[in-house]
């Protein structure tokens, strides 16, 4: 896990530059209706940094991390990738529900952009991981949902990104899990790898992150270190609240 | 060339997954992929050739060979234009080439062909056929049917998430296609008006090759299936064309 050399700390690894995007909604027989979910969002990511995004519910978050994942093109502006991988640690990529967790782990592992023969060599690391006991040679459809999320964490911790995209996926399985997980993503947070990690929890913010964006209404509204843009966006919260 | 091979070997991974799958639903297991094109040809048995008493003197082994032959070509179609659409929640979590959808639809549905193929081979070598030189050119058919239906597949993955309703159009198209492609009628007892037009079905030529090949020992016709082939590629051009360029759009419209 730790092949990321330091040498490229400080580059560029995707900027994004006045980026928005829309969503076309049907609003009638033939006509749709476009909803833009970010309107004008600039901002560079660096190597080895962890930036934190913070913003309340649908405001484009999640598009956001799609956007750096290459699953969509924005429709204005450019996001530039210089040479690396992002992904999402997403949960539960491509799982078919009668095939065995190891089976699983191989389809899924590939979806992530693993050669078949990286996810065989890594296959023992990822059963410890998931820890599933005898579990993880049975179909997934027995599995329980917190084992599912055990089994895809663990896949997709050793798909081992250039880039980290992670979008509040901490509360998965039991306590023993949780915490392991999120010691996991501790140790990604300082390792040389770059993580953009989108969460709800101001804690976790200050624990981890290196730099904060506020996200408002499809917009950058700060850019800063984590305390000062989140002092802002606790005195603002309390604002509108009141 | 790196990445061809692995989003490659992914699509053969995922087909490969799909047929054991359906292997471990029922408790009859691997048996389904024999009884269940069985239970569909014997359905048809009975009702063209035991209640209408359909077709020529090698009436079972010509309508068997047009249903084996049909039953991939509906397969295909209506699995792979379905396939983008169908993997909505893989789709918004990992970037993969949308190419890779229709490409595993139609090889989980070649993977299935190819065991039922095998199985009507037998069965018209068991029934008293001799195979003759002209077998030779069936790889060679196959290959065509797979081509032309990629193509028709990639377009149409690319238009079902824009317009969800086209789903509908393509289930009953099939339906129509299925009764005009003289899979249990011989075409050529047709007037000329009418054969000029189901000819435009390019399933009707193919169909009418596997028979003249497999039950007739005749070569088949060459002409017909050049048309089909340059067809099929300029076809397959628009609908990697289609792909590509819509390819980062449908996280946003599914």
């Amino acid at each position: 896990m730790n092949n990321h050399e330091s040498t490229n700390e400080g580059r560029l690894a995707i900027s994004l530059k006045n980026v928005a995007v829309a969503y076309s909604q049907k609003s009638g027989l033939f006509r749709r209706k476009d909803y833009w979910a970010i309107k004008d969002v600039s901002f560079d990511l660096f190597h080895g940094e962890t930036l934190g995004v913070i913003g309340r519910n649908g405001v484009g978050k999640s598009t956001l991390l799609r956007l750096l994942a290459g699953i969509i093109d924005p429709d204005k502006g450019e996001v530039l990738n210089y040479g690396v991988v992002a992904s999402l640690l997403s949960l539960q990529v491509g799982f078919v529900q009668y095939l065995t967790g190891r089976e699983n782990a191989i389809l899924s592992g590939m979806m992530l952009g693993l050669a078949k023969q990286q996810v065989l060599m890594n296959m023992n690391d990822i059963r410890d991981y998931a820890d599933l006991g005898e579990f993880f040679d049975q179909p997934v459809h027995v599995y329980s949902s917190g084992m599912r999320a055990r089994l895809g964490m663990s896949v997709a911790v050793y798909a081992n990104p250039d880039v980290v995209l992670l979008d509040e996926v901490l509360g998965v399985g039991d306590v023993e899990f949780r915490e392991k997980s999120a010691a996991t993503i501790h140790e990604m947070c300082q390792s040389n790898r770059s993580v953009v990690l989108v969460s709800h929890q101001p804690a976790m913010h200050k624990k981890l992150c290196d730099r904060l964006i506020w996200i408002e209404d499809g917009c950058v509204r700060k850019t800063g270190d984590v305390d000062s843009v989140l002092s802002e966006y606790m005195h603002y919260f309390e604002k509108t609240r009141s | 060339m790196n990445k061809f091979r692995h989003y490659f070997s992914l699509v053969m991974q995922k087909s490969a997954a799909d047929l054991l799958t359906e292997a471990r639903r029922g408790y009859l297991g691997v048996l389904w992929w024999i009884i269940e094109p069985i239970i569909y040809m014997s359905v048809f048995y009975l009702i063209f050739v035991v209640v209408f008493d359909r077709g020529g003197e090698d009436r079972v082994g010509f309508l068997l060979t047009g249903l084996v032959v049909w039953k991939w070509f509906s397969a295909a179609i209506l699995q792979s234009s379905n396939s983008i659409s169908a993997n909505v929640g893989l789709i918004r979590q990992v970037y993969i080439p949308k190419i890779v959808f229709p490409s595993m639809a139609i090889m989980s549905a070649t993977m299935k062909f190819f065991i039922v193929f095998i199985l009507l081979v037998g069965f018209l070598v068991l029934s008293g056929k001799t195979p003759s030189i002209s077998w030779l050119s069936i790889p060679l058919l196959i290959s065509i049917q797979w081509l032309l239906m990629l193509s028709i597949g990639c377009i149409l993955s690319v238009l079902v998430p824009f317009l969800p309703d086209m789903k509908l159009i393509i289930e009953n198209g099939l339906i129509l296609m299925f009764f005009l492609s003289g899979v249990f009628f011989d075409i050529s007892v047709a007037s000329p008006e009418v054969k000029t037009f189901l000819y435009l079905n390019p399933m009707v030529g193919i169909i009418e090759s596997y028979r003249n090949v497999m039950l007739n020992g005749v070569w088949p016709d060459w002409i017909f299936l050049s048309v089909v082939v340059v067809s099929s590629l300029l076809a397959l051009l628009v609908g990697v064309y289609m792909l590509v360029r819509y390819d980062r759009q449908f996280a946003k419209v599914l």
